[in-house]
């Protein structure tokens, strides 16, 4: 492996870590106010929901019809059972349409 | 179980033997390990599908663990390898793998709170393992068992999982290399929605309060077809947090 590569991987790793970190040793130890509070509850869901935002806009209708399969098996079922429906419904779309 | 593993274990010399607190720790370990059972066989094509990027780039079969297992995170990792180059640019790869990697600022402020009988020395070795579904997992099961902080173990058993399972997956994709095919035709990206949908299902707080959750929506999807690159994780993600701060008036 060249030096810029290992450079470039060193690197990396440590600002992920830093990403990882910096929340908690800023927040650490600090009281925030219940509306603070109120606020940092909802980030776990916008954090979320956020990633996967590019699927809802998806160019692909069987993407988009898998997406919507997806959401009707989520409200249903557990955590694998969603997936399994997710990943062949959205395969079998691909292919047939 | 009620009470976290923290409890259990600190108290453990009172209360119960020492045998029966590493038994508890045990049996919390692989529950969060089962709990994240749907998630590392999601994990495995993109793990497969990411090590045979990283070989068409020019890394080598063992820069491929290195790299994900000092990095760990797939978002950061697949820019990396979409933006590499030989010579890499290194500015650019690690600058983008940050924003990527930016939502884990506020991951981690919310860690913060559930991490407060933890040391924090302690603290900065777990956070290393921290990723969204690790995170995600943890703090839902928190919630569903109404404590304010996580279950120590849980969160390892988990993690660690996750952890093992893509360093040897991304590895393994790295020795088949292109002989695999493009994962996305067979629907596998599908699984990450759908891991996240029922995450978000657990944590939904009713209508009025997931507003946030709609303006993040709204706008890291505008975001993603508006600009090319990872920034619509980070801005929506901060516009669900702005719009928090100004609805959280009238909650």
């Amino acid at each position: 492996m060249d030096r810029l590569t290992l450079l470039t991987l060193v690197l990396m790793a440590l600002s992920t870590y830093l990403s990882r970190i910096l929340g908690y040793v800023l927040l650490h130890g600090r009281r925030l106010s219940p509306r603070m509070q109120r606020v940092m509850e909802s980030v776990p869901g916008c954090v979320l929901i956020s990633v996967i935002a590019p699927v809802f806009v998806s160019s692909e209708p069987a993407t988009l019809l898998g997406l919507l399969i997806t959401l009707a098996a989520a409200t249903r079922l557990s955590l694998l059972p969603t997936v399994i429906v997710g990943v062949v419904a959205t395969g079998a779309l691909r292919h047939l349409l | 179980m009620s009470g976290s593993s923290r409890s259990l274990s600190s108290s453990s010399s009172l209360a119960l033997p020492s045998s029966a607190a590493a038994s508890a720790r045990r049996r919390e370990a692989l529950r969060g390990l089962r709990d994240a059972l749907p998630v590392l066989i999601g994990f495995i094509p993109f793990a497969l599908v990411l090590g045979a990027q990283a070989t068409q780039k020019g890394l080598s079969v063992l820069t491929v663990p290195l790299m994900t297992g000092l990095n760990f995170g797939g978002g950061s990792e697949f820019t990396a390898m979409s933006l590499w180059t030989n010579p890499p640019q290194v500015l650019l790869i690690v600058a983008m793998s940050f924003l990527v990697n930016s939502r884990h600022i506020l991951m981690g402020g919310v860690l913060a709170a559930y991490l407060r009988r933890v040391s924090r020395r302690r603290a900065l070795g777990l956070l290393f393992f921290m990723c969204d579904e690790s995170w995600a997992l943890s703090l839902a099961d928190a919630r569903k068992r109404g404590v304010a902080h996580i279950s120590l173990p849980y969160y390892l058993g988990a993690a660690l999982g996750m952890y093992a399972t893509w360093v040897s997956f991304t590895w393994l994709g790295a020795a088949l290399g292109p002989v695999l095919g493009n994962l996305e035709d067979y629907g596998c990206d599908m699984a990450f929605a759908a891991v996240f949908l029922v995450l978000l299902k657990g944590m939904w707080p009713g209508l009025r309060a997931a507003r946030p959750w709609m303006v993040s929506l709204v706008v890291a999807a505008l975001v993603s077809r508006l600009v090319p690159g990872a920034w619509y994780v980070a801005a929506g993600a901060v516009s669900g947090l702005a719009a928090a701060l100004v609805l959280g008036e009238d909650a």
